[in-house]
């Protein structure tokens, strides 16, 4: 079983002390050991922004994609190599920002990927704007009168969509957010994990401190998460405002809804049963179909 | 009336023409298979506009005995399903031409005929003979088709042949309906006598395929081994995806079609990075969308292939004609700076011969190959004796599918610029394709030495693709009264003037540019140097080739045909152009032309 420390590539890593984005690739390292997947069994695609700089500091194979667009390569790298899982970490700037209408797309297809959302709720590496998920009236750099937009609502689109596995963890809990990329990585299909990870430089009012009061882990309640009009429910419930108190205002993470046996894309797709490779070992006659023209 | 230089050997031009959603296409196609059945080269040229139903739509369609390489503008036999066919294709009738045509659309005194007396009429009532055999109105076409052989006397045969062929899989008596109007359109045009000199009989028959350029394009990918193919439609690369996808399953290769076109060209990266040869095709307003992944494939050294077939822009544009204004924006489109090939198919046999010979480049090269046609190779079918299967080859350079590698850097310095590649999964292999600048490894970096070293070692591609690509092929005498020169389809109509004009004994030769990038400035330069006089063809108004020329040759064509309305280069227009320059005056008529020309500076 590969260790830990073998995920890591010995760079330091840049992110600024304290940021939730730590506590995330912790948590990657260890679901992918406690898994005992090999280096070659799988890869990952990401996004551009903070959560991307962990290109350089998770030891696998993939790609660092442009911004907004890490799910289109994902997506077509596992439709054509069935013999790797494919792991996506995007940003919510990044996935849910400018790529926005990949990820509705990739969530209709229910493609066979594991998608790991960091989501801070604001622009980290360009200094302090506004993001898709920055709450309402938020004054930010870009935005110093206010947020005016309703912040997007990563779970209920999965949901609408046809999601198989949505979960929503949070940075501050290691252990917690290891359990949920277990079982997400685990999972046939589409899984989502979106993961409040507080940005310490820029987002001063969505800090650690504040998920800290605020989560509950929906395993400690007898929340049922077969159960999609519940879940979209739920997910409704964690759009906070700026001024609610801890106990008005809980942010539940955990498995929101889970789905088995729902055929993947890849399933619908008979070419995607070998590596796309193989068909470009030798020319392919194709006399057939020219004859059957006109 | 429309004249034509002779000679130009025994053929007929039929053009069909009617409101658009009447099947004009599909009955012209099927029009064409029959003949082609029988023996002849077929071209055809179809003009819609943008409009599910409505506008007017026509359909030409060139046989002939011999060897054809292009569209032409006269026309024999005038199908007119709506009688505004009559008035609008009028000009372009030659001496006796005939016209089927429905009296129950305008009676033969009410046609427009601008006092031509020479004209054959042959009236049939098309939509009467529809009801008569118990068929449905959008069954016209069929009844004249029927008429259009009854006319030309040729047999009837084929044309049932092929209706019982395509209604194999309806019920019987559709295929009943579609053959007794056929049979009864064919019974009518023959009645009628209508003597006019175009005719048409059967040949030996002889092998043929008959294919469109985004057909031919498909098929050269699939002979490749391509394994991933993504587009969103966009006219006119849109029948390469119907094309791809109704091959996906029985040829093997995933067909997506995107939620746009970044997602196309990105999925195209991912499954090339698996080591899959992948492809994405569009148009002009596509690739705008896919340039920043053009880029991304340049800097991760993706090994991808890009259709760009260009249709008349900025923005939306003429959607579906035809023009050549994009060979700038493929060769700079992206930021920053990094090798490509662009190849310019000119027809058929290009189109085929390109496409597979693009997924090799971009193999040896690892980075993007376009390939840069138009809509009117992308729309048009010719026939063809075969595609030259035989000569298809699989070069994937450097590459290890499978195995163990050991110390394995994706992006080490190599005096080519070219890194071995090693597909993910193979043991050893752990590897980070990067957007951002990168180390050998491909971690990211900001060191300015690594920068500058891994931004050469992509620069230093472009040698090798020198190498690589294929070159300009030139066409006619060696010595000739004026030398052209070109890309892309306009070889297709050039290649017919030059005919004509070699049968007056004007000597004509030509440079296609197969490859545009890398320009190949040595063989342009010396093509120039070698000639008496010199025009550059190509559609756009700004000279876009011409300005090449200029900065890699250092010198001056003498004379430009431009064209910019929307409608392909025709033989007559290149044909009155060459014996311009050579001083003398030819009345042909290009309807719709627009050309301009200017001479020396």
């Amino acid at each position: 079983m590969p260790d830990v420390k073998e995920f890591a590539t010995g760079a330091k890593p840049t992110w600024c002390p304290g940021c939730g984005n730590y506590g995330m690739w912790e948590a990657l390292k260890r679901a992918l050991a406690q898994l005992g997947w090999d280096k070659r069994e799988f890869a990952v695609v990401w996004g551009i922004g903070c959560h991307g700089n962990g290109a350089d500091f998770l030891d696998v194979q993939g790609m660092h994609a442009l911004h907004g667009r890490a799910l289109p390569p994902a997506t077509a790298l596992r439709l054509t190599r069935p013999d790797l899982h494919v792991i996506v970490e995007m940003g919510d700037g990044d996935g849910y920002g400018l790529g926005m209408g990949h990820f509705i797309h990739t969530l209709r297809r229910n493609p066979d990927l594991t998608v790991i959302a960091h989501n801070n709720q604001i622009y980290g590496l360009t200094a302090g704007q506004a993001s898709p998920t920055t709450d309402h009236l938020t004054r930010t750099v870009s935005t110093p009168t206010g947020v005016l937009e309703e912040p997007v609502n990563p779970i209920g689109l999965a949901l609408a969509e046809g999601t198989t596995f949505i979960a929503r963890g949070f940075a501050g809990d290691i252990p917690h957010l290891t359990q949920l990329y277990v079982q997400a990585l685990s999972h046939k299909g589409l899984a989502l994990v979106d993961v409040f990870q507080p940005c310490v430089s820029w987002n001063h009012h969505n800090t650690l401190q504040w998920f800290r009061e605020r989560v509950y882990k929906l395993e400690d309640t007898d929340w049922d998460s077969t159960n999609r009009v519940a879940a979209f429910e739920l997910s409704l419930s964690t759009f906070h405002d700026l001024t609610c108190s801890p106990e008005t205002c809980r942010v539940p993470i955990g498995v929101y809804y889970s789905e088995s046996g729902v055929p993947t894309y890849e399933d619908g797709v008979a070419a995607s049963q070998q590596p796309g490779w193989k068909r470009a070992e030798e020319p392919q006659d194709v006399s057939g179909i020219a004859a059957s023209l006109g | 009336m429309s004249t034509q230089p002779a000679p130009y050997g025994p053929e007929v031009r039929i053009r069909i023409g009617g409101p658009a959603g009447f099947g004009i296409k599909a009955a012209g196609q099927m029009l064409a298979r029959v003949f082609a059945r029988g023996g002849y080269h077929t071209f055809d040229l179809t003009e819609y506009p943008s409009l599910i139903k409505g506008g007017h739509n026509s359909y030409h369609l060139r046989v002939s005995e011999q060897e054809i390489f292009s569209h032409v503008m006269p026309t024999d036999l005038l199908l007119a399903l709506d009688a505004q066919t009559v008035s609008l294709h009028l000009p372009e009738l030659t001496q006796g031409a005939a016209i089927i045509f429905d009296p129950a659309d305008a009676a033969a005194a009410d046609l427009d005929l601008a006092g031509r007396d020479d004209l054959c009429l042959v009236p049939v009532p098309l939509t009467d003979i529809v009801y008569e055999v118990g068929g449905v109105k959008i069954m016209r076409n069929v009844v004249a088709l029927g008429a259009v052989l009854g006319q030309l006397g040729f047999p009837l045969q084929g044309l049932l042949d092929s209706l019982e062929a395509q209604f194999a899989h309806k019920p019987a008596e559709v295929a009943e309906h579609n053959v007794a109007a056929a049979t009864r359109g064919f019974e009518v045009a023959t009645a009628l006598q209508c003597t006019s000199p175009h005719r048409l009989q059967v040949l030996p028959p002889r092998p043929f395929v008959l294919a469109d350029g985004n057909e031919a394009c498909g098929l050269g990918a699939l002979a490749a081994g391509i394994g991933f193919y993504a587009a969103y439609p966009m006219t006119p690369a849109s029948s390469l995806l119907t094309f791809m996808a109704k091959h996906a399953e029985d040829q093997a290769v995933v067909v997506k079609h995107t939620e746009d076109e970044i997602a196309a060209i990105n999925m195209v990266i991912g499954a090339a990075f698996g080591g899959t040869r992948s492809m994405c095709a569009t148009s002009g307003g596509g690739f705008a969308l896919m340039v920043e992944g053009l880029g991304f494939a340049g800097v991760s050294e993706s090994a991808v292939v890009v259709g760009l077939f260009t249709r008349p822009g900025p923005a939306t544009g003429l959607p579906t004609y035809t023009e050549q204004s994009d060979l700038r924006f493929a060769i700079h489109a992206a930021q920053g700076e990094f090798s490509r090939v662009i190849l310019a198919p000119g027809d058929h046999a290009d189109a085929f011969d390109l496409t597979w010979q693009a997924f090799n480049l971009a193999d040896r090269l690892q980075t993007p190959v376009i390939i840069l046609g138009d809509t009117y190779l992308s729309d048009n079918r010719q026939t063809l004796d075969q595609f030259a299967s035989d000569d298809v080859t699989v070069d994937r350079g450097e590459l290890v599918t499978e195995g163990k590698v050991e110390d394995y850097e994706r992006y080490a310095l190599t005096d080519s610029g070219v890194s071995p590649r090693v597909l993910p999964g193979v043991e050893g292999a752990v590897q980070l394709v990067n957007s951002y600048e990168h180390d050998a490894h491909g971690w990211a970096t900001e060191d300015p030495a690594t920068r500058d070293s891994q931004n050469s070692k992509r620069l230093a591609k472009h040698k090798l693709a020198v190498e690589l690509a294929p070159p300009p092929v030139e066409f006619g005498p060696r010595e000739a009264d004026l030398s052209i020169l070109l890309f892309g389809s306009t070889k297709m109509p050039t290649r017919e003037a030059m005919k004509w004009l070699s049968a007056e004994g004007v000597t004509v030769n030509m440079l296609q540019l197969v490859t545009v990038w890398p320009f190949p400035a040595a063989s342009v330069a010396e093509f120039l140097e070698r000639s008496t006089r010199s025009l550059v063809i190509e559609g756009n108004a700004t000279g876009q080739l011409e300005g090449l020329v200029r900065e890699f040759c250092l010198r001056e064509p003498g004379h430009r045909l431009h064209r910019t309305d929307g409608r392909p280069f025709s033989p007559e227009l290149i044909y009155a152009t060459v014996h311009r320059i050579l001083g003398q005056h030819v009345d042909l008529t290009d309807a719709g032309a627009v050309a301009t020309t200017r001479g020396a500076r």
